[in-house]
């Protein structure tokens, strides 16, 4: 007889056993031929047994915790349909076929080329160089006093060390959690490259606010890094770097990002305009910048008085 | 009643009759102590009083001048309050409200009988003469403040009469007296450390003159009303500055609108920094005392204020400088007022080309809820297109007509002037 295989469903690496024997008792107990140690499984759980190479029947053993076959409660079942579900307590297991189809083989990240930003340690490592230059940068533009190295230092190390340090830390734990393995050097290389986008994209924000003397720039910024390309890069990141499924990924995706967005998002000047309709101060555009690129054009005073009858008076809130 | 009235006559006649004429404080209060009042403003449904003032008998007997911040709150909610008023002899009566001055805060009230002998009202005596203030400080009981007159203060556009005295919450409202018990001012305000305010009694007598003998018809009338006052008064100030000639101010390389009016004080307002600083900042700030009562809540409005700031270094690069020129840009002066009182401003932007300069301007207005007409305009202007050098004003004016500060907003540009 061509064997079964029960697969043991476990977080990401799963345990694949074969049944070969025309009878096999699962359960906790020591006497059972395949032994699962999860404390809500019974001591004689369920057994297997074959009718040739196309049939089997499952049948259930215990009171406690009875078994599922294929999502219901049942006493026994014949069947010849491949794969059959079942729910050992909460050890969840598939019986399948010998020859049951497997996924296709997902490559590498990098996989074998050298040069790739997911390939390499030297990229990780040149990358958080490039953050902690930045974060230096960041200090140096926003001094407006002597520099004293030792502040540089402070600043560097709580903006940027400590930043990408603690976003590293909690993911691969949640990636050890979920796929059973440590991608730092993935890592690193990925929160590296969303800080330096981060720096470059606001910055680009803050141009295109003054260029078009509006504020949606920057705002469509804020709202699409925290709504839209944090949750799409963890779930690139999960699908082709971690290689789970797309769609458990875009979950994962969205509830690893929610807790990053969420207090930024409610915090936003833009949103407590959204929620709340009214403001006692002014909101005008009170951006300045070094190029004063804008489109808009110069005009004398007589022009500005008159265009300036038209402004609408303000709106009454709710 | 009747005996009341002889009896004052005849202390008066006796005043008249002293060879010098002038009477003390202990004269002035046995005369007056019957015609000054608490006014009180008082919950029609608790029927306690929620604030308390002064007031004296003007008029024909009936009427009862006091200020108007005392019966502020029955402007915003004339259903839950009313007017009244209680002698130190515990006479007391309902009051409606007859008229109202809200730029000198005076309010005629008037009841339905004639209350008592008005109070004689005389023009200022001479500076440094004494003058005697009456009321009921603190809810304690009818006093009288000993004093001088310190004249009329020009930057309070001429409404209020310096006051070498001690005025106390609850006096607000009562008569100040000449030494011949004359009522020449009504107690208005103080600064603590006797020096207080009095507004002069001519704006009363104007408002007697000018008062209804019916008051109002209905709340919405009142709000129209005060709004009216509040729009006449400011439409008059703008007027009499933009008639004004304005001296200049330097502030680096700019001339500048400088105190443009007696009413506007300018103070330096640079802060202090540490050697460390590579950079320079200059900050002058203008503002009038021109307070003019709204309504209950301590509102305010006639604000103008003025402020100018200048940035400049020749150690930051032009990053450096556009962070720290946009950081102070960025602050604004906090108001306070909720979505009730007024609407959202709105703002439009400019790039507006003044002496040669560009200046990113914006301008801000916002309107009050309740009082139709009246906005707070806020203009800001900040100076573009130099690598190490910034400059921005910031002009606010409070309870103005829109198309009134407009002018005032040209002259500003118009006199400030780029010196290269």
């Amino acid at each position: 007889m061509a064997p079964l295989i029960l697969e043991i469903m476990t977080r990401s690496l799963h345990r694949y056993l074969p049944i070969e024997n025309e009878v096999t008792t699962i359960g906790r107990a020591l006497d059972n031929d395949i032994i699962l140690s999860d404390p809500t499984v019974a001591p004689h759980h369920l057994k297997i047994i074959r009718y040739g190479d196309s049939s089997v029947e499952i049948v259930n053993l215990t009171d406690v915790n009875p078994t599922r076959i294929n999502r219901y409660r049942q006493t026994s079942l014949v069947t010849e349909q491949f794969p059959v579900n079942l729910e050992i307590g909460r050890v969840h297991a598939q019986l399948l076929p010998h020859d049951y189809n497997v996924a296709t083989t997902r490559p590498l990240a990098g996989g074998d080329r050298p040069g790739h930003l997911f390939g390499h340690i030297s990229w990780a490592v040149v990358l958080v160089l490039a953050c902690l230059v930045i974060g230096g940068l960041e200090f140096y533009l926003n001094s407006y006093n002597s520099i004293k190295w030792s502040d540089l230092f402070k600043y560097v190390l709580r903006e940027t060390v400590l930043t990408i340090g603690a976003f590293v830390l909690a993911l691969s734990i949640l990636e050890r959690l979920l796929v059973n393995r440590w991608e730092i050097k993935q890592l690193v290389t990925s929160i590296s490259l969303m800080y330096l986008f981060y720096f470059f994209s606001a910055g680009c924000a803050d141009l295109l606010n003054y260029l078009f003397t509006a504020s949606w720039p920057a705002t469509l910024f804020r709202f699409g890094w925290y709504l839209a390309i944090v949750p799409c890069a963890i779930a690139l990141y999960l699908i082709h770097i971690s290689h789970l499924k797309k769609s458990r990924s875009i979950v994962l995706a969205v509830l690893i990002a929610s807790p990053i967005a969420l207090p930024s998002i409610l915090q936003s000047p833009e949103l407590k305009t959204l929620l709340d309709d009214f403001s006692p101060t002014a909101r005008y555009q009170n951006s300045l910048s070094s190029k004063n690129w804008h489109l808009r054009e110069s005009i004398s005073i007589e022009s500005f008085i008159g265009q300036a009858q038209n402004l609408e008076p303000g709106e009454y809130a709710d | 009643m009747l005996f009341r009235i002889l009896v004052a006559g005849l202390l008066l006649a006796a005043a008249a009759s002293s060879p010098a004429g002038a009477l003390d404080s202990k004269k002035i209060y046995q005369l007056n102590q019957d015609r000054v009042f608490q006014i009180r403003v008082l919950n029609r449904e608790t029927g306690k009083k929620s604030s308390i003032g002064s007031g004296f008998i003007v008029g024909d007997g009936k009427q009862i001048a006091t200020n108007y911040h005392v019966i502020g709150q029955v402007i915003l909610e004339p259903d839950v309050f009313y007017i009244s008023y209680i002698g130190k002899d515990g006479r007391e009566g309902e009051l409606k409200l007859l008229g109202l001055d809200v730029a000198r805060d005076l309010a005629l009230l008037g009841a339905d009988n004639v209350v008592g002998e008005p109070i004689k009202t005389s023009p200022l005596p001479p500076r440094g003469a004494p003058i005697f203030a009456m009321g009921n400080p603190l809810d304690l009981g009818l006093s009288i403040a000993v004093g001088t007159n310190g004249g009329i203060l020009n930057q309070t556009d001429d409404s209020r009469i310096l006051f070498s005295g001690s005025l106390n919450p609850g006096m607000s409202g009562g008569p100040t007296f000449n030494d011949r018990g004359e009522a020449i001012g009504i107690n208005v305000a103080t600064a603590r450390n006797d020096i207080s305010f009095i507004v002069p009694s001519r704006f009363l007598t104007e408002l007697i003159d000018l008062s209804a003998d019916d008051g109002f018809e209905s709340a919405d009338d009142l709000k129209l009303e005060v709004a009216r006052q509040v729009l006449a008064y400011e439409n008059n100030y703008i007027e009499q500055l933009l008639a004004g000639e304005w001296p200049e101010l330097d502030l680096r390389q700019f001339s500048l609108p400088g105190v443009i009016s007696p009413t506007v004080r300018c103070w330096d307002n640079s802060a202090k920094l540490g050697a460390i600083a590579r950079y320079k900042r200059y900050q002058i700030r203008c503002a009038n005392k021109n307070h003019v009562y709204l309504d209950a809540d301590n509102r305010f409005v006639g604000d103008l204020i003025y402020e100018y700031f200048w940035l400049e270094s020749e150690e930051l690069n032009s990053i450096q400088f556009y962070n720290l020129y946009e950081n102070l840009n960025k602050d604004q002066i906090d108001s306070k007022l909720g979505r009730d009182i007024v609407s959202n401003y709105n703002c439009e932007t400019w790039f507006v080309q003044v002496s040669g300069q560009e200046l990113k301007s914006n301008l801000c207005r916002r309107e009050y809820v309740e009082y139709p007409g009246m906005s707070d305009v806020l203009f800001t202007a900040a100076l573009t297109g130099h690598k190490n050098k910034g400059f921005f004003v910031t002009l606010i004016m409070s309870g103005v007509e829109f198309t009134s500060s407009l002018p005032l907003i040209r002259k500003f540009l118009e006199h400030t002037e780029w010196r290269p």
